[in-house]
């Protein structure tokens, strides 16, 4: 696999552009045709074999895996590894505290910020274009350097392995994303549609309400899961602001994996339960998610 | 604070002035909770941050914390272990950045052509984006595993090696490893970002190119290449900021140590130990804050080396 990858950015760039039906190079048409396909397939393998091999450790006895030569025996399947992760109150409690705190910093961040972008991506005021370049520096600050003050301070506020702690923090990292994202959604509706409905005489609420939301009703919620997924899958703080008490999934995930422990089943079955939401929201959501994602980079 | 400039036609001054007032509630009302919100969570932890690396604030030593100027900037430009992590950041992140951009290009282009399925293909592309970081550190694991792994027994079975190989029991081997599982999880979203730039790329100069006669590389060149500038600058610029905050498939990968013998610490991973294993957190606070000039300093060297900046927004829309 590791000598295949090369190749691919090599080959694919030469053979990039796609060549009109001409009679005479039909041969060597058909040949790149034949090299996309095989790269094609190496790709979407790498891609998805990792995944696959971590699904099959979540449902197939360690043992038949780990021999000389893998054998993946369909009549072993079992799910029993889920049925004791799933009924243990060491796992289902860091799984709710998971899904609390990402919903609430998903609730927070979209209330604050959507109106907050609203108002940037329609009006005009002073200071919006340091605040916009702001919410895009707070990118540039590793989390490492608000994790130590904000470690000091949560626990000076006794809110060190807190949910609400994490939720506060969480909130400082992802508000910025959504007010970004959410501009950009902004801006996308035709100003006049406000406009129509002030003659119409609604006031400025009531076209924020009654119009923008409704109209901005896609991005908001493609940035709504996104901030979920960016809260869910959040590991670093929670593994620094948080104990026994508010640990959240990854980091109970992650607790699996010690140096030499090797209960792969446990760690591969908790790994496929902590991403399971945010892969089944990435495909309902995919083409709004793509959107989300490429928005910024495609639009500058 | 905020001063409004109604979008609105003005008619009489008195009117308008009125309406701008009210402007100004209105956007203040809504900009301010948000403002606040981060300015306070992000400002006052920030300046926390500075103040700290100027103290003597070790937890572990001594209860009182003496302020120490710059001193412990200076033990950090002597300091081995940090030459050590730099170095290791700066491998790590030149390959990940360089050979991930360059091979998210090539996947991007593979995935641009016409076949049958290239929704499907796209769609499944999210996989990777969708797994949780800590979830990648311990499929790779599974993977790398030196006994157990599937990696040498795929080998073994191609004859590519002999003897299991132990992917994680080495300084060196441990960091290509690391490199490695990295790149599945970032390779996606800078193909997905490249993806969206190409299909901005006017199809009609490709053809022009070609009855110019301009074979596929100086398409590639001179067509492809100046047409996803801004998006290829988006992307080194985002990768280098993560690859140099690289943490979670660290920690998972080597079960929280950043080894074997200090092999994957990084930068970020030194921080992270200084902090809460060795609880010196005035030092921890002085490498957080170099982590954080280094990202603004490579990404103030990206925009230098391939564009001007404060056009992020609207170029390509022709605003």
């Amino acid at each position: 696999m590791t000598n295949t990858l090369p190749g691919t950015a090599r080959d694919t760039r030469r053979a990039a552009p796609q060549r009109p039906p001409r009679v005479g190079i039909r041969a060597r048409r058909r040949g790149t045709t034949v090299i996309h396909r095989t790269l094609l397939t190496l790709v979407m393998i790498y891609f998805l074999a990792p995944f696959v091999w971590m699904l099959l450790y979540s449902v197939l006895p360690a043992h038949d895996l780990q021999q000389h030569n893998p054998d993946v025996k369909l009549s072993d399947l079992t799910f029993k590894t889920y049925r004791r992760l799933l009924t243990d109150s060491s796992f289902l409690h860091p799984m709710a505290n998971s899904a609390i705190v990402a919903v609430a910093t998903t609730l927070i961040c979209m209330a604050l910020g959507s109106c907050a972008a609203y108002v940037v991506a329609r009006y005009r005021f002073r200071g919006r274009q340091p605040l916009l370049l702001a919410m895009m520096a707070t990118q540039a600050i590793p989390a490492i350097v608000l994790a130590v003050p904000l470690f000091i301070l949560l626990r000076t506020f006794g809110l060190y392995d807190t949910r609400q702690g994490l939720v506060i923090t969480y909130v400082a990292f992802i508000l910025p994303l959504v007010i970004w994202m959410m501009v950009g959604f902004f801006e996308d509706i035709p100003p006049s549609l406000d406009e129509a409905a002030r003659v119409d005489g609604c006031n400025r609420w009531q076209i924020l309400i009654r119009i923008a939301m409704p109209l901005a009703v896609t991005g908001l919620a493609a940035t709504s899961i996104f901030a979920f997924i960016t809260a869910w899958s959040d590991f670093f703080l929670a593994k620094i602001l948080t104990a026994d008490n508010s640990e959240t999934l990854p980091v109970k995930t992650a607790s699996f994996q010690g140096l030499f422990a090797l209960d792969y089943n446990s760690a591969a079955t908790a790994g496929v339960i902590t991403t399971l939401p945010v892969l089944v929201l990435t495909m309902v959501a995919q083409k709004w998610i793509v959107r989300g994602l490429t928005e910024g980079a495609v639009k500058g | 604070m905020v001063t409004i400039t109604s979008p609105g036609p003005a008619t009489a001054r008195r009117v308008r002035s009125a309406r701008e007032r009210a402007d100004r509630r209105f956007s203040v009302a809504l900009v301010l909770p948000a403002v606040v919100a981060v300015a306070v969570l992000f400002a006052y932890p920030l300046g926390y941050a500075v103040y700290l690396s100027l103290h003597r604030w070790n937890d572990k030593i001594s209860p009182q914390h003496p302020y120490t100027g710059v001193h412990n900037y200076t033990d950090l430009a002597r300091d081995p272990d940090f030459h050590a992590a730099l170095t290791r950041t700066a491998y790590f992140s030149v390959i990940t950045v360089l050979v991930g951009v360059g091979l998210a290009l090539g996947i991007a282009i593979l995935l641009s052509q016409q076949f049958r399925g290239r929704g499907i293909a796209r769609v499944l592309l999210l996989v990777p984006w969708a797994v949780p970081p800590v979830v990648n550190g311990i499929m790779w694991h599974v993977i790398f595993d030196g006994s157990t792994g599937i990696l040498n027994a795929l080998l073994r079975g191609a004859g590519l090696i002999s003897k299991n190989k132990q992917w994680l029991g080495t300084p060196h081997a441990a960091m290509n490893s690391l490199i490695f599982a990295e790149m599945w999880k970032l390779l996606p979203f800078l193909a997905l970002l490249l993806i969206a730039a190409l299909q901005g790329v006017p199809r009609d100069l490709y053809e022009a190119a070609r009855v110019d006669g301009a074979n596929a590389w100086k398409q590639f060149q001179h067509i492809t290449v100046p047409n996803i500038r801004g998006a290829l600058m988006f992307a080194l610029i985002v990768q280098t900021m993560w690859s140099i905050k690289v943490f979670d498939t660290i920690y998972v990968l080597t079960g929280g140590s950043g080894g074997p013998a200090g092999g994957t610490t990084t930068i970020n991973f030194f921080a992270y130990l200084t902090n809460f294993s060795y609880l010196d957190r005035g030092y921890g606070a002085a490498i957080a804050v170099v982590i954080m000039l280094l990202v603004i300093a490579t990404t103030i060297f990206w925009l230098l080396l391939l564009g001007r900046p404060g056009r992020w927004r609207r170029k390509a829309r022709g605003a």
